[in-house]
Formats: C-alpha cells, structure tokens, sequence
C-alpha cells in the first residue's frame, strides 16, 4: 500500500538469539537524509559554512558546547567501550554498523574532541582512539545523528547512566550551525518559526477541520461537541499533538469527547497547535524555545490557569524537561503542564469516568514510546487507562522503559530511497515485539495503541512493510471510543472506522 | 634506575594524579547543567536516587540487567579491586594483622596473617582470571572490538601485568615480599623521607607499572568511577510533578489522591488554588 | 533547485518534486506530474480530488485532513490509494500542487 521503496537488502527477521552471533560491518557510504536546499536554510536564516571552513567553526562550537554542558562533557570523557549499549540500541540490531550503535555514534564526536582538547589526544593520537576531524567525518556526523532516534535506552541500560541522546543533540546542534541539516528537519523548523506547527497549519485550515471533528462526533455519537479555538476566559488550554489536524483525527476527537465529559472549559490556541517540537530535534537554541514563548504567550492572553499537553512523545519530553528552563520560569505554579494521559488516569483511578471496554474487542497491545517510558516516567498512566478501555489487553515484551523505540523517533521519518529501507530495518525489533504479542495473529485487525504522533507516523507505514495485520491508534482515540455518555449518545450512525 | 623509580618517581606519579585528578573534576563540575533531563527510574527524593546509585555501584546492576556475558567478567574484576586495594592499605598498614585487629576474639593474629595470604591469593587470581576474560571479550566480539582504540586493549594488558606480578609474587615462595619491608618503604615515601627500594625485582616492576597506571589515570577512560558519579548527578535526581486536576470542570478528582507512576507521586489538587508563598 | 519543463514553462521544484509556487500551476503541470506519481492518465475520478485539494488550499492555506478529503469527494481511503498510488498526501497534493507535508506526516 505504501510503495515507498524496496525492502533492504539481507532483510529478515533475525531471532535475538542469534543476533550476539553476528558480525558487525561499517558500510562505505552510510545512507544519509535529503539535505536542506538553499531557500529553506535562508528562511531559517542561516547560511550553510563553506567547506574550507567547515572544521574550525564546527571545532570552536564543539568546544564551547561541550565545556558549557555537563551531560555532554561526561559523554566524552566517561565511556569505558564496554558495548553493553550496542545490544540494546533498535538501529544496531537492525543494521550491524558498528558506528550506528551509541557507543560508536558517540565516538564519530569523542574521537574529535580526544583529539583537539584531551592531553592523551594531543600525545597520542590514534593510540588512545583521537582522530582529526575531516570533511568525511562531518559527512558521518550528518548521517549517523540522523539515524539515531533519541530514544534514551542507552542511556537507560548503560552502568553509567551515559546518555547517548545528549550527544546526538550536540552533534545534530552543531551541524545545524555549519548549515547540515536534512530537508525534512529544516522545512518543519521553518514551518514552526512561521506558524507554530509542524504543518503550516492556518487558523482558517485549524476551524474548519475542527469543524468537520464536530461533525463528525455528531454522526458517530448523536450529541455535538464544539472545539474552542482562542476562546478568552479559557481554564485550559489544550495543545492537540502532532498532525492531529492531518492525520489522526481520532487522537482529538477522544481529548474533545474526554473535556466534554467532564465540563472543562478548555480552549486551542492557534498560535501553537501542535504539542510537538521539532526544534528539540535540530535546533535547541532557537526553534524550541520559540515554539515555547508562542504558547506561554498565547496561554497567558487567554487567562489559563494550565497547560494539558496532547499526547506527543518527544514535545511532551521536551516540555516537561526544557520548558521550565528554557522559558525562565522557575517553577510550575506560574502557570503547569501536564499532560492529558495523567488527568485521565487520575479520573479513571478515581472512578469518575464510565468506559464501556465491550466497545474496542479486539486484541490490543500497547507501545511504550520512548520519550514517555525513559525519559518522563509515564508508564504506569497508560495502563490505567488502556486497561479500562479496551476488553483484551497484551503486554509486549519488553515494555516499559526497557521497550524498544519505534524507529521512527527524533523526526527519522524520511522518506528519501536511502533512508526509507533503514526505517525498516530500525522497526525490526519493534515487528518481532508486536508479533509476539499475537495481536496480529486474529482474522480482524489487533490494535497496536501507540500513544506518540512520531510512532504513529513511522508504525503506518510500517505495519505494512512487515506485514502485521494491526492498526496504529493513539491512547487517546480509544479512550473516546470507550466514554459513555449516559443519556446523551446514540451510538450508530455512519461508521467511519473504514476510511481511516 | 632502581633510585629513580623507588624516590623521584612517586611523588611525580602523585603530583600527577592528583593534579590531574582534581584538574578534571574541576572542569567536570565547571560545566552547568541547564535542563532537568531526568532518565528512568525517576526517584521520588534525595534518599531513593542515592540509594539507586549506591545499588548501581554495588552490584552493577544494569549491566546484570542487560549483558549477563559482560556482567561475570565486570562484576568480579572491580569488585576484586576494591578488595585488593583495602587488602592492600589495610594489610600493608596493620603487617597482615587486620582481621585480628577487626574480631579481636574470633582470630588471633597467625589465622589473620593466614587469612590475609589467602584472601590475597584467591582474590588476585580472580581479578586475574576476570580481567583475562574482559581482554578476551574485547577480542572475541567483533562488535566490541569494531570500537575499541589500542589503548582500551592497552589499558587492560597493564592491568593484567600488575595483576599478575601481585599474583606471582604471592604464589611463588621466592618472589614474595615481607609486609615488614613493604610497610618500612612506603612509611618511607608518605613522610617524605625515602628509603632505597627493597631488593626485589618483582616488587619494582609492580610498583613501577602501578605508578604508570596512576600516570595515565586522570587522563584515560580510568576516570569512570568519578565520571559515573558525576553523570548520575546529573540524570538520577529527584523531581517534582505539578498537581493534576483541571481548573474549571464541573467533574473533578478528589484532591490529594495520590498514586504511584513509575516512581513519579502524582497528586491531585483543586482550583482555585490557595495563592502560593513566594511566587 | 532541480526545474521541470512544461508547456514551455520552467517550474521549480524541490528534491521531492514539490512545486515551489501554487499561482504556477495549471491542468498541463498536474498531468506531468501525474506521470511521477505513477498515475498515467488523470480521469474525472483524479481530477475530482485534484481540484477539490486545489479549492481548499487556496481557501485555508493548508491541505485538508485527509479523512475529511476522503467524506466530501466520497471515495475511500482504499479507493484513493488506487487512484493515487503513492498516498493522497505524497500523491495527490503534488499533483495538485500542493506544498509537501512536513512535520509527523
């Protein structure tokens, strides 16, 4: 159905048992994104350094980078070479390079910073493992960050606690100075600098889709219910998550229904209507916060007294852990966020909110996006409320914050005839998980809930490409299927499960 | 050659380590940490992120965790050279009496000088034995050593010769060195007033490559027991969740309900608030 | 910027095959990009979704949420991938000359 590209080469599913035994190979020319083409970068306002310049200006950022931040100083100097983190990373199990592995991705920068700013480096060179930084070396840096997905389990599972992503950050950080950024990076990050979403999403595109989500609750359900958008006076204001408005309809569909049951009185801001922040991804300096000062703006204008963050994997993270610092507040009573998984399960925990599970029979199994498990502690929630939702739920092994990434994270969702058949190779493990669980074993389609824009956009495409008979659904979507709404509803109308 | 080594070269060896010891932490702790990137598990206080790192330490969990192969060469290797540096300080210190000094009344001073002896001897050939099989890992898996630099091989292999002079001089009657002589030398070099090396090769050669080890500590990957430390610090600590409940709706959560979310305290308050102090 | 000729007109376009400026578009560009798309010939079928992506772009500056494409053209989702093999959003918004979706897409 997708058509996108040819399976990669040697592709199978490999057991896990047989994965200690294989080779690792550094390929000649490791596939790399589709670049950002000149008008783009102009729009973000910087200009790609000229070759011959290249190094010294990535060298000088690297330093000042590196001397400023602890956790990237530590990446550097601490890594013992143990390798416990390559068996544990999605993109080493699904390509055998060793310079896709966290240890080795992170390497592409120490061996650089070994070389200019160590003592050993400066003595002893390719002895202690320091190598000049080349033209060639910046070219892998492009690569190889943009292969890697953030998803922190190196971190997790290493002795020290040493967190691969941070690197990726620094590495991602400083191409993006010297101009190096993939196409898909670059357009969204002048899409949020323009219009504060991903999408280029207009208040005019926002109501009217909107409206046609009224519509259709109206159908399927037999009550309507409106989607204030600026409404001044608003308690909260509601950040829907990622192509949302695009794709995933039910995903707001279920946060409007969820609002509507228990009265609050919310609002969207169409300055920010996306809880994503592909800032977070290329540019931390300026695209993030940007993306922040629009919201607490925006939220500030309306009177809110909260923030309730749409269900978004990497824009959650990013929120919780960087909002705070990045925006100057210095505590959450100004103005809080949360997110909307744990305002549900505190409903449900309570027992305030009546889901009829007989509604969702199917099989159903739930993903543990990264940014959610590893970096945010928020486990637990979903399961409180998936488990009230749907009548047969299948834990996938491993889960929580030992689970494996998608594939598809920190914006790895190109779709270029080079990185599309690593996309595949990077969902490997996430397919033998999700087969595992037998989900997609029954004649009607399981439900794979994968409760994080990013996931869902990667796992779409990817169902098909390992063939697993499951639909991608959002938490958020089944918990709207799920509420009743005693004396309003008439369920029936047209089914719109099949056009989705 | 033998003067050089045994009272010029220790306290070069000592300047260097602690210069460059505390030239590194400084710069490690010079460096800010601006954002709270808190990593799994999320400790709800001071105490419990503690107690994780402490738990970490003691029996390398996460490597228990997730690479077993690893974990039976690591585990034993640092945990024979904790022993063998307190055996050594303590057993060097108190002439092999330490056991007898700890359980006056269980042992006398010959079963502690015995046990002292074979403690070494066991111990040493452990670390030996597990730091073999870590130099051998790191040949064996092609993976491993597709990212390994000659010094992480190098770095062993001086670890191994210290290892296994310590393990030689125990084993074989002739090579061995009196706690007597060790303790009269080292006294020697801490209160600045050296004496000659005693006349034993092998206890020069031990000695020399243990001050090549503390040469090129501060500079190396050897810096990981600060470094995991110092990293810890910085993705372990404790953080505090804003309250859940919704201002403005007409169902609300009981306030002060408070459930467990993977280590984070989720509590429930109403709006509106009490105004809060200081803000 | 790679161009394609059409009509005697030189269009920019992006590595994806994207046109740069919608006021450039006309029937003769979406037939040639049509031919990209793996759509050989644009039936009324084709050109009932094309135009109605056209009418709501240019009304909200934006592409329609691809269900409610779907609702108001009155073909499925399967339905449209047969008529556009690559997606209604990698397909039929370039044929239509639409910009390309970025973001979670």
């Amino acid at each position: 159905m997708s058509g996108h590209g040819p399976k990669p080469e040697g592709f199978r599913t490999i057991p896990t048992w047989e994965v200690a035994k294989q080779p690792a190979e550094r390929p000649r020319k490791p596939a790399a994104p589709h670049p950002a083409t000149k008008k783009t970068l102009r729009e973000l306002g910087i200009v790609e350094v000229p070759d011959e310049h290249k190094i010294q200006v990535a060298l000088e950022r690297l330093k000042e980078q590196i001397k400023e931040r602890r956790s990237y100083m530590l990446a550097m100097e601490s890594c013992v070479k143990c390798g416990l983190c390559q068996e544990n990373c999605h993109t080493f199990l699904g390509t055998r390079d060793p310079d896709d592995s966290p240890v080795g991705r992170a390497d592409l920068i120490r061996k650089v910073w070994k070389r200019y700013f160590t003592v050993q480096g400066r003595l002893f060179g390719k002895l202690v493992g320091a190598e000049d930084l080349t033209l060639e070396t910046l070219q892998k840096w492009y690569a190889y960050f943009y292969h890697c997905t953030e998803c922190r389990r190196c971190g997790h599972v290493c002795p020290f606690g040493i967190d691969t992503c941070e690197v990726t950050m620094l590495g991602r950080q400083v191409l993006f100075w010297l101009g190096m950024i993939p196409a898909l990076h670059a357009d969204t990050d002048v899409a949020i600098l323009k219009s504060g979403n991903h999408m280029k999403l207009t208040k005019a595109g926002a109501i009217d889709t909107l409206e046609f989500l009224s519509d259709e609750i109206e159908e399927e359900r037999g009550f309507r219910v409106e989607f204030p958008v600026d409404k001044p006076d608003s308690d909260i204001v509601y950040v829907p998550s990622s192509a949302d408005f695009m794709l995933n309809p039910d995903t707001l569909k279920g946060a409007a229904l969820f609002f509507e049951y228990i009265g609050a009185n919310w609002t969207i801001l169409s300055t920010m209507t996306e809880a994503g922040n592909f800032g977070f991804l290329s540019d931390q300096y300026r695209v993030q916060r940007e993306l922040y000062r629009r919201l607490l703006e925006g939220a500030k204008q309306l009177g809110a007294k909260k923030i309730i963050w749409g269900e978004c994997g990497h824009g959650w993270r990013a929120a919780k852990l960087y909002m705070r610092t990045m925006a100057d507040m210095n505590n959450w009573w100004h103005i809080p966020v949360v997110h909307i998984h744990d305002e549900i399960a505190t409903y449900i925990a309570t027992n305030q909110l009546e889901l009829d599970p007989s509604r969702i029979p199917q099989p159903a199994t739930l993903h543990d996006p990264c940014n959610y498990a590893r970096a945010c502690g928020h486990t637990d929630n979903m399961r409180i409320i998936i488990k009230a939702c749907v009548s047969d739920f299948r834990e996938m092994q491993p889960n929580r914050e030992k689970n494996f990434c998608c594939g598809g994270g920190s914006g790895v969702l190109f779709d270029d005839p080079e990185m599309y058949p690593m996309r595949i190779r990077f969902s490997q493990k996430k397919a033998e998980q999700v087969r595992a669980t037998g989900v997609a074993d029954g004649a009607e389609p399981g439900i794979l809930c994968a409760p994080c824009s990013i996931c869902k956009a990667q796992l779409y495409p990817m169902v098909d490409e390992h063939e697993l008979n499951v639909e991608v659904k959002g938490l958020l979507d089944l918990v709207g299927k799920a509420l009743v709404f005693r004396g309003k509803e008439r369920l029936g109308g047209t089914n719109n499960e099949k056009n989705q | 050659m033998a003067y050089f080594i045994g009272t010029i070269l220790p306290y070069i060896t000592v300047a260097i380590f602690l210069g460059g010891l505390t030239w590194h932490l400084w710069r490690w702790t010079a460096a800010r940490i601006p954002h709270f990137i808190a990593l799994s598990p999320f400790p709800k206080s001071w105490a419990g992120s503690v107690g994780f790192i402490v738990w970490q330490i003691l029996l390398f969990w996460n490597i228990l965790k997730f690479d077993r192969r690893l974990w039976i060469g690591a585990w034993p290797m640092h945990v024979a050279i904790g022993a063998i540096l307190g055996g050594h300080i303590l057993g060097i210190y108190t002439l092999g009496l330490q056991f007898h000094m700890i359980f006056p009344y269980a042992i006398s001073e010959a079963l502690s000088e015995s046990l002292s002896d074979l403690l070494g001897k066991t111990i040493g050939v452990i670390f030996v034995a597990a730091a073999a099989y870590l130099l051998y890992r790191r040949f064996a898996y092609d993976r491993v050593a597709a990212i390994s630099a000659p010094s992480d091989y190098l770095h062993l292999l001086l670890l191994l010769i210290i290892g296994g002079i310590g393990v030689y001089m125990r084993f074989v009657p002739g090579a061995s060195l009196h706690y007597d002589e060790a303790r009269h030398f080292l006294a020697g070099l801490f209160l600045f007033r050296p004496e000659p090396l005693p006349d034993n090769v092998f206890f020069l050669l031990h000695f020399l490559f243990v001050q090549i080890l503390m040469i090129i500590f501060p500079f190396s990957k050897l810096m990981h027991p600060f470094g995991m430390l110092w990293n810890r610090w910085v993705v372990n600590r404790p953080y505090e969740e804003p309250a859940m409940g919704i201002p403005g709706a007409q169902i609300v959560a009981p306030a002060g309900v408070i459930y467990e979310d993977s280590g984070r305290t989720i509590r429930v308050e109403h709006w509106p608030r009490f105004p809060v102090k200081g803000v | 910027m790679p161009y394609i000729e059409v009509a005697g007109k030189k269009i920019e376009v992006d590595e994806d095959g994207f046109i740069q400026d919608p006021s450039l578009w006309d029937e003769e560009v979406a037939k040639f990009l049509a031919k990209g798309e793996q759509v050989e010939e644009l039936t009324e079928d084709h050109w009932k979704v094309v135009r109605y992506l056209k009418d709501y772009y240019e009304k909200h500056g934006i592409a329609p949420m691809i269900r409610k494409l779907c609702k108001d053209t009155g073909f499925s989702l399967k339905q449209i991938y047969e008529l556009f093999p690559t997606g209604p959003a990698k397909g039929a918004c370039k044929i239509a000359g639409l910009p390309k979706p970025t973001g979670c897409v």
